[in-house]
């Protein structure tokens, strides 16, 4: 049974990208039902209509967004009881704009960190009308994947693994990653789809702290 | 997400184990018990399935069964 209430929320901020103001929105620590609803409700139909679009225009299907298949109400009946796994959503003008899992029990991988402890992200997805690389019209809110990446370090503070995350990046997202969030790429992972492995050390989760990104 | 706290009562040895690997980790007691508590929830949850857990060797992919009580 997923929840209808989040367990906390925290007041982050989007930025509207055609008048660079910025957004008052939430982080709401828990995915819940109204989350799944505004999925399946609005970006689903979004999304179709988009890849709709790109069949017209002839764009080839190794260019469609790669998270096209992903079904966060199997992903979340997946994780529902499980302790090791959390979820987080953003919610901006009472609509769902991003989700994320995330696994705590996993293990870093980067040399000098090996074995330790890190928070490792399943799943980020922002909504469709959030994005770039979905056609049509340019993406409406920004910042919705540098608060996500924020929620994952502070969990791993909290969680007492120094700030480390990690993850395996669709190759769309594969520079956001790298210069954006100042992820390492540790190179393709042949035993997950060959998709590329980041990691995030104590250091640069510290400075991308520092930073202030995805406040 | 509000806590609970308990008690918890171990051995000499347990405990010097539990050092250790907050030690090797770099974590605290809580952070490992916490842990530990993840994965024995995950391991249970795969068994259930009827999924078998097994260690593998990197170099030889040589496999070896964990039989769980």
């Amino acid at each position: 049974m997923i929840a209808t209430t989040p367990y906390a929320v925290t007041p982050v901020w989007l930025t509207n990208r055609s008048t660079k103001e910025t957004v008052d929105a939430e982080l709401w620590h828990s995915i819940v039902d109204k989350n799944l609803a505004d999925w399946e409700a609005e970006w689903i139909p979004d999304l179709q209509r988009r890849l709709k679009l790109l069949n017209q225009q002839k764009v080839e299907r190794r260019f469609w967004p790669q998270s096209r298949h992903w079904d966060w109400r199997d992903k979340l009946r997946e994780i529902e009881r499980r302790l090791a796994n959390l979820s987080f959503a953003i919610v901006a003008e009472d609509m769902t704009q991003a989700m994320m899992t995330i696994d705590l029990t996993k293990r870093a991988r980067m040399p000098g960190h090996e074995g330790q402890h890190l928070v490792y992200i399943d799943f980020l997805e922002a909504a469709p009308w959030n994005r770039n690389d979905v056609a049509e019209e340019p993406a409406r809110f920004g910042g919705c994947g540098s608060i996500l990446i924020n929620a994952a370090i502070q969990q791993s503070t909290q969680e007492g693994f120094k700030g480390r995350i990690g993850l395996h990046s669709l190759p769309q997202a594969n520079s956001f990653y790298a210069n954006a969030c100042g992820m390492t790429d540790l190179g393709q992972d042949a035993t997950y789809e060959n998709l590329r492995y980041f990691e995030l050390d104590p250091d640069s989760a510290r400075s991308f702290i520092e930073k202030g990104k995805g406040e | 997400m509000s806590k609970k706290t308990m008690t918890l009562n171990l051995t000499e040895g347990e405990m010097a184990v539990l050092e250790e690997l907050c030690d090797k980790k770099d974590l605290s007691k809580t952070v490992l018990l916490r842990q530990a508590l993840r994965l024995y929830q995950r391991v249970e949850e795969r068994l259930e399935r009827g999924d078998k857990l097994f260690f593998e060797d990197e170099a030889s992919k040589e496999k070896a069964e964990i039989m769980m009580l």
